[in-house]
Protein backbone atom coordinates (compact mmCIF):
# COMPACT_ATOMS: atom_id res chain seq x y z
CA UNK A 1 0.00 0.00 0.00
CA UNK A 2 1.37 3.16 -0.89
CA UNK A 3 0.49 7.09 -0.24
CA UNK A 4 -1.21 8.97 -2.69
CA UNK A 5 1.54 11.62 -2.83
CA UNK A 6 0.34 13.13 -6.63
CA UNK A 7 -0.05 17.37 -6.27
CA UNK A 8 -3.27 18.59 -6.05
CA UNK A 9 -4.20 21.92 -6.20
CA UNK A 10 -7.92 22.07 -4.51
CA UNK A 11 -9.84 25.43 -5.18
CA UNK A 12 -13.50 26.22 -4.21
CA UNK A 13 -14.98 26.06 -7.89
CA UNK A 14 -16.77 22.51 -7.07
CA UNK A 15 -18.26 24.72 -4.24
CA UNK A 16 -19.11 27.31 -6.47
CA UNK A 17 -20.76 25.08 -8.95
CA UNK A 18 -22.70 23.13 -6.56
CA UNK A 19 -23.73 26.64 -5.71
CA UNK A 20 -24.96 27.55 -9.06
CA UNK A 21 -26.57 24.28 -9.90
CA UNK A 22 -28.78 24.20 -6.80
CA UNK A 23 -29.63 27.57 -7.79
CA UNK A 24 -30.47 27.09 -11.15
CA UNK A 25 -32.32 23.59 -10.25
CA UNK A 26 -35.13 24.63 -7.84
CA UNK A 27 -32.70 26.77 -5.45
CA UNK A 28 -35.31 26.74 -2.29
CA UNK A 29 -34.17 27.16 1.36
CA UNK A 30 -34.73 25.25 4.58
CA UNK A 31 -35.19 25.58 7.81
CA UNK A 32 -33.56 23.47 10.43
CA UNK A 33 -35.44 23.21 13.70
CA UNK A 34 -32.98 23.84 15.68
CA UNK A 35 -32.96 24.23 19.83
CA UNK A 36 -31.82 27.28 21.55
CA UNK A 37 -28.11 27.68 22.99
CA UNK A 38 -28.98 27.97 26.18
CA UNK A 39 -30.95 24.66 26.59
CA UNK A 40 -34.22 23.90 29.21
CA UNK A 41 -32.47 22.33 31.90
CA UNK A 42 -35.54 21.51 33.87
CA UNK A 43 -37.32 18.84 34.85
CA UNK A 44 -40.41 20.18 33.08
CA UNK A 45 -38.34 20.43 30.23
CA UNK A 46 -37.37 16.85 29.89
CA UNK A 47 -40.88 15.64 30.82
CA UNK A 48 -42.29 17.12 27.66
CA UNK A 49 -43.92 19.70 30.11
CA UNK A 50 -42.42 23.11 28.63
CA UNK A 51 -42.06 24.17 25.17
CA UNK A 52 -38.66 23.45 23.05
CA UNK A 53 -38.71 27.27 21.69
CA UNK A 54 -36.89 25.46 18.79
CA UNK A 55 -35.17 28.05 16.62
CA UNK A 56 -35.18 28.46 12.61
CA UNK A 57 -32.09 28.35 10.72
CA UNK A 58 -32.29 28.80 6.94
CA UNK A 59 -30.27 26.91 4.43
CA UNK A 60 -30.01 27.98 1.10
CA UNK A 61 -29.50 27.37 -1.51
CA UNK A 62 -31.11 23.52 -1.32
CA UNK A 63 -32.70 21.15 -4.05
CA UNK A 64 -35.45 19.00 -2.39
CA UNK A 65 -37.08 16.37 -4.24
CA UNK A 66 -39.12 13.24 -3.68
CA UNK A 67 -36.58 10.26 -3.85
CA UNK A 68 -39.36 7.41 -4.64
CA UNK A 69 -42.22 7.47 -6.60
CA UNK A 70 -44.28 4.63 -5.57
CA UNK A 71 -44.98 4.40 -1.97
CA UNK A 72 -46.08 1.45 0.46
CA UNK A 73 -48.69 1.55 2.75
CA UNK A 74 -48.23 2.67 6.04
CA UNK A 75 -44.57 3.52 4.60
CA UNK A 76 -44.11 7.49 4.94
CA UNK A 77 -42.44 8.73 1.84
CA UNK A 78 -38.98 9.82 1.55
CA UNK A 79 -36.95 12.84 0.08
CA UNK A 80 -34.09 13.87 -0.05
CA UNK A 81 -32.67 17.54 0.15
CA UNK A 82 -29.35 18.73 -1.54
CA UNK A 83 -27.58 21.54 0.16
CA UNK A 84 -24.57 23.60 -0.68
CA UNK A 85 -22.11 23.16 1.73
CA UNK A 86 -21.39 27.01 1.80
CA UNK A 87 -24.97 27.12 3.37
CA UNK A 88 -23.72 24.42 5.94
CA UNK A 89 -20.46 26.07 6.72
CA UNK A 90 -22.02 29.68 7.69
CA UNK A 91 -24.44 27.97 9.81
CA UNK A 92 -21.89 25.75 11.46
CA UNK A 93 -19.63 28.63 12.93
CA UNK A 94 -22.69 31.22 13.18
CA UNK A 95 -23.76 28.57 16.19
CA UNK A 96 -20.00 27.54 16.79
CA UNK A 97 -20.36 24.50 16.69
CA UNK A 98 -17.41 21.86 16.00
CA UNK A 99 -18.82 20.02 12.85
CA UNK A 100 -21.63 19.53 10.30
CA UNK A 101 -22.27 16.55 11.62
CA UNK A 102 -22.81 18.37 15.30
CA UNK A 103 -25.32 20.49 13.37
CA UNK A 104 -27.25 18.08 11.91
CA UNK A 105 -27.17 15.73 14.93
CA UNK A 106 -28.51 18.70 17.09
CA UNK A 107 -31.68 19.28 14.28
CA UNK A 108 -35.09 18.20 15.44
CA UNK A 109 -36.63 18.27 12.21
CA UNK A 110 -36.15 20.24 8.66
CA UNK A 111 -39.08 22.88 7.71
CA UNK A 112 -39.32 22.75 3.49
CA UNK A 113 -42.25 24.40 1.71
CA UNK A 114 -44.35 24.59 5.73
CA UNK A 115 -44.05 21.01 5.85
CA UNK A 116 -41.73 19.15 8.42
CA UNK A 117 -39.04 16.32 8.11
CA UNK A 118 -37.49 14.03 9.90
CA UNK A 119 -33.93 13.59 8.73
CA UNK A 120 -32.79 9.78 8.04
CA UNK A 121 -29.15 10.21 7.53
CA UNK A 122 -26.63 12.26 5.91
CA UNK A 123 -23.60 11.88 2.84
CA UNK A 124 -21.51 14.29 1.54
CA UNK A 125 -20.06 15.01 -1.99
CA UNK A 126 -16.65 15.73 -1.89
CA UNK A 127 -13.88 17.12 -4.09
CA UNK A 128 -10.28 17.03 -3.68
CA UNK A 129 -10.86 16.14 0.22
CA UNK A 130 -13.41 19.27 1.00
CA UNK A 131 -17.41 18.66 0.75
CA UNK A 132 -18.93 20.88 -1.57
CA UNK A 133 -22.80 19.66 -1.24
CA UNK A 134 -24.45 18.11 1.64
CA UNK A 135 -27.16 15.17 1.07
CA UNK A 136 -29.82 14.47 3.75
CA UNK A 137 -32.17 12.00 3.50
CA UNK A 138 -35.83 13.10 4.90
CA UNK A 139 -38.39 11.40 6.33
CA UNK A 140 -42.18 13.11 6.52
CA UNK A 141 -42.89 13.75 9.33
CA UNK A 142 -46.03 12.38 10.31
CA UNK A 143 -47.47 15.54 12.09
CA UNK A 144 -50.02 17.66 10.01
CA UNK A 145 -48.59 20.69 11.56
CA UNK A 146 -48.19 23.97 9.36
CA UNK A 147 -44.39 25.20 10.20
CA UNK A 148 -43.38 28.79 9.45
CA UNK A 149 -42.37 29.21 5.86
CA UNK A 150 -39.10 30.38 4.85
CA UNK A 151 -39.29 33.93 3.59
CA UNK A 152 -37.25 34.40 -0.82
CA UNK B 1 -50.81 8.48 34.85
CA UNK B 2 -48.37 11.47 33.44
CA UNK B 3 -47.57 12.07 37.07
CA UNK B 4 -46.32 7.97 38.13
CA UNK B 5 -44.57 8.25 34.55
CA UNK B 6 -42.59 11.44 35.26
CA UNK B 7 -42.20 10.15 38.85
CA UNK B 8 -40.33 7.13 37.05
CA UNK B 9 -38.63 8.89 34.42
CA UNK B 10 -37.36 10.90 37.30
CA UNK B 11 -36.57 8.73 39.85
CA UNK B 12 -34.18 6.93 37.73
CA UNK B 13 -32.53 9.82 36.38
CA UNK B 14 -31.51 11.08 39.77
CA UNK B 15 -30.46 7.15 40.51
CA UNK B 16 -27.88 6.99 37.35
CA UNK B 17 -26.43 10.23 38.47
CA UNK B 18 -25.24 8.80 41.36
CA UNK B 19 -24.50 5.02 40.05
CA UNK B 20 -22.85 6.68 37.01
CA UNK B 21 -22.06 10.19 37.05
CA UNK B 22 -19.78 9.41 33.62
CA UNK B 23 -22.72 8.22 32.06
CA UNK B 24 -24.23 11.92 30.41
CA UNK B 25 -25.29 12.77 27.10
CA UNK B 26 -25.83 16.19 25.49
CA UNK B 27 -29.38 16.76 24.52
CA UNK B 28 -30.93 20.17 23.25
CA UNK B 29 -28.20 21.99 24.25
CA UNK B 30 -28.07 20.38 28.05
CA UNK B 31 -25.97 18.07 29.51
CA UNK B 32 -27.59 15.57 31.92
CA UNK B 33 -28.04 11.85 32.87
CA UNK B 34 -28.04 9.61 29.83
CA UNK B 35 -31.58 8.63 29.69
CA UNK B 36 -34.83 10.31 28.49
CA UNK B 37 -38.40 9.68 27.85
CA UNK B 38 -38.48 8.84 23.65
CA UNK B 39 -42.47 10.54 23.75
CA UNK B 40 -40.69 13.93 25.59
CA UNK B 41 -37.88 14.11 22.90
CA UNK B 42 -37.58 14.68 19.21
CA UNK B 43 -38.37 11.82 17.06
CA UNK B 44 -35.18 10.31 15.79
CA UNK B 45 -34.11 7.61 13.00
CA UNK B 46 -32.00 5.38 15.44
CA UNK B 47 -31.71 5.82 18.93
CA UNK B 48 -28.58 7.19 20.44
CA UNK B 49 -25.93 4.67 21.91
CA UNK B 50 -24.99 4.41 25.70
CA UNK B 51 -28.07 5.78 26.95
CA UNK B 52 -31.53 4.31 28.11
CA UNK B 53 -34.43 5.14 26.33
CA UNK B 54 -38.14 4.91 28.16
CA UNK B 55 -41.03 4.02 26.25
CA UNK B 56 -43.84 3.29 27.59
CA UNK B 57 -46.93 1.08 25.87
CA UNK B 58 -49.34 -0.94 27.82
CA UNK B 59 -52.05 0.59 29.84
CA UNK B 60 -54.06 -1.32 32.17
CA UNK B 61 -56.85 0.16 34.64
CA UNK B 62 -58.27 -2.08 37.62
CA UNK B 63 -61.40 -0.25 38.94
CA UNK B 64 -62.77 -2.49 41.37
CA UNK B 65 -60.76 -1.42 43.66
CA UNK B 66 -61.43 1.77 46.08
CA UNK B 67 -58.86 3.99 44.02
CA UNK B 68 -58.35 2.81 40.80
CA UNK B 69 -54.73 1.45 40.20
CA UNK B 70 -52.94 1.57 36.98
CA UNK B 71 -50.40 -0.86 35.35
CA UNK B 72 -48.31 1.01 32.53
CA UNK B 73 -45.66 -1.00 30.63
CA UNK B 74 -42.63 0.80 30.44
CA UNK B 75 -40.06 -0.18 28.34
CA UNK B 76 -36.44 0.57 28.60
CA UNK B 77 -34.21 -0.03 25.71
CA UNK B 78 -30.52 0.27 25.45
CA UNK B 79 -27.26 -0.31 22.95
CA UNK B 80 -24.01 0.31 22.67
CA UNK B 81 -21.28 -0.32 19.95
CA UNK B 82 -18.53 -0.63 22.27
CA UNK B 83 -15.80 2.23 23.10
CA UNK B 84 -13.74 3.69 20.30
CA UNK B 85 -10.61 3.34 22.72
CA UNK B 86 -11.16 -0.37 21.94
CA UNK B 87 -12.60 -0.33 18.59
CA UNK B 88 -15.86 -2.11 19.61
CA UNK B 89 -14.42 -5.01 20.95
CA UNK B 90 -15.81 -4.60 24.09
CA UNK B 91 -19.71 -4.19 23.68
CA UNK B 92 -19.94 -7.14 25.08
CA UNK B 93 -18.77 -5.51 28.40
CA UNK B 94 -19.98 -2.07 27.96
CA UNK B 95 -23.50 -4.04 27.60
CA UNK B 96 -23.23 -5.90 30.87
CA UNK B 97 -22.55 -2.63 32.33
CA UNK B 98 -25.62 -0.91 31.32
CA UNK B 99 -27.46 -3.94 32.17
CA UNK B 100 -25.61 -3.63 35.88
CA UNK B 101 -26.29 0.11 36.03
CA UNK B 102 -29.99 -0.52 35.35
CA UNK B 103 -30.60 -3.11 37.68
CA UNK B 104 -29.23 -0.48 39.98
CA UNK B 105 -31.79 2.52 39.04
CA UNK B 106 -34.59 -0.12 39.39
CA UNK B 107 -33.62 -1.14 43.07
CA UNK B 108 -35.71 0.04 45.20
CA UNK B 109 -38.73 -0.48 43.33
CA UNK B 110 -40.75 2.64 44.57
CA UNK B 111 -41.05 5.97 45.06
CA UNK B 112 -42.84 8.84 46.26
CA UNK B 113 -45.20 9.93 43.93
CA UNK B 114 -44.76 13.67 42.56
CA UNK B 115 -46.34 16.25 40.65
CA UNK B 116 -44.13 17.63 38.10
CA UNK B 117 -46.56 19.90 36.19
CA UNK B 118 -46.41 22.24 39.39
CA UNK B 119 -42.94 24.39 39.83
CA UNK B 120 -42.14 23.53 42.69
CA UNK B 121 -43.03 19.99 42.29
CA UNK B 122 -45.22 18.99 44.76
CA UNK B 123 -45.65 15.64 47.08
CA UNK B 124 -48.96 12.99 46.76
CA UNK B 125 -50.31 11.27 48.37
CA UNK B 126 -49.40 7.71 47.32
CA UNK B 127 -46.16 5.67 46.33
CA UNK B 128 -45.43 4.18 42.67
CA UNK B 129 -44.02 1.07 42.51
CA UNK B 130 -42.71 -1.43 40.05
CA UNK B 131 -42.30 -5.37 39.00
CA UNK B 132 -38.84 -7.00 38.31
CA UNK B 133 -37.25 -6.01 34.97
CA UNK B 134 -37.55 -8.65 32.49
CA UNK B 135 -34.50 -8.67 30.19
CA UNK B 136 -35.13 -9.60 26.47
CA UNK B 137 -32.40 -11.82 25.17
CA UNK B 138 -29.79 -8.95 23.72
CA UNK B 139 -30.13 -8.35 20.00
CA UNK B 140 -26.97 -7.41 17.60
CA UNK B 141 -27.65 -5.03 14.86
CA UNK B 142 -24.30 -4.64 13.07
CA UNK B 143 -21.76 -2.62 15.28
CA UNK B 144 -24.83 -1.87 17.98
CA UNK B 145 -25.85 -4.48 20.25
CA UNK B 146 -28.63 -3.83 22.92
CA UNK B 147 -31.77 -5.03 24.99
CA UNK B 148 -34.98 -4.00 26.07
CA UNK B 149 -35.71 -4.51 29.78
CA UNK B 150 -39.69 -4.55 30.44
CA UNK B 151 -40.98 -3.40 33.76
CA UNK B 152 -44.72 -2.65 35.12
CA UNK B 153 -45.28 0.54 36.45
CA UNK B 154 -48.25 0.37 39.39
CA UNK B 155 -49.76 3.41 40.78
CA UNK B 156 -52.98 4.61 42.25
CA UNK B 157 -54.87 7.39 40.27
CA UNK B 158 -55.48 10.07 43.32
CA UNK B 159 -58.25 12.06 43.44
CA UNK B 160 -58.31 14.57 41.08
CA UNK B 161 -55.57 13.17 38.80
CA UNK B 162 -56.14 12.87 35.60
Amino acid sequence: MSWDLSTQNPNDHALRLANALLRANGGTTALLQMSPATGDATDAGQLGLNTPNFQSLPLSPAVFRRIRATMKEGQPVKYELLVSAVAVQTAVSELQLSSADALFSTTASVVVGGKSFLIESVSVSESMGSVYMYRLLLRESASEWQMQQASQ
Amino acid sequence: MENAKDTFYITLRNRLSTVNPNRTMILRAVTRPGILVEEAEAPVAELPLDVFVLRWTKLDADTQLPSTLTQMTCEIQYATAGTQNNAGLDRGRALEAMDDELLRLLCPSSAQKMNYAQTPASQMGTLIFWSQAVFEPATTVRERMGRVVTVSVFAFQEQGER
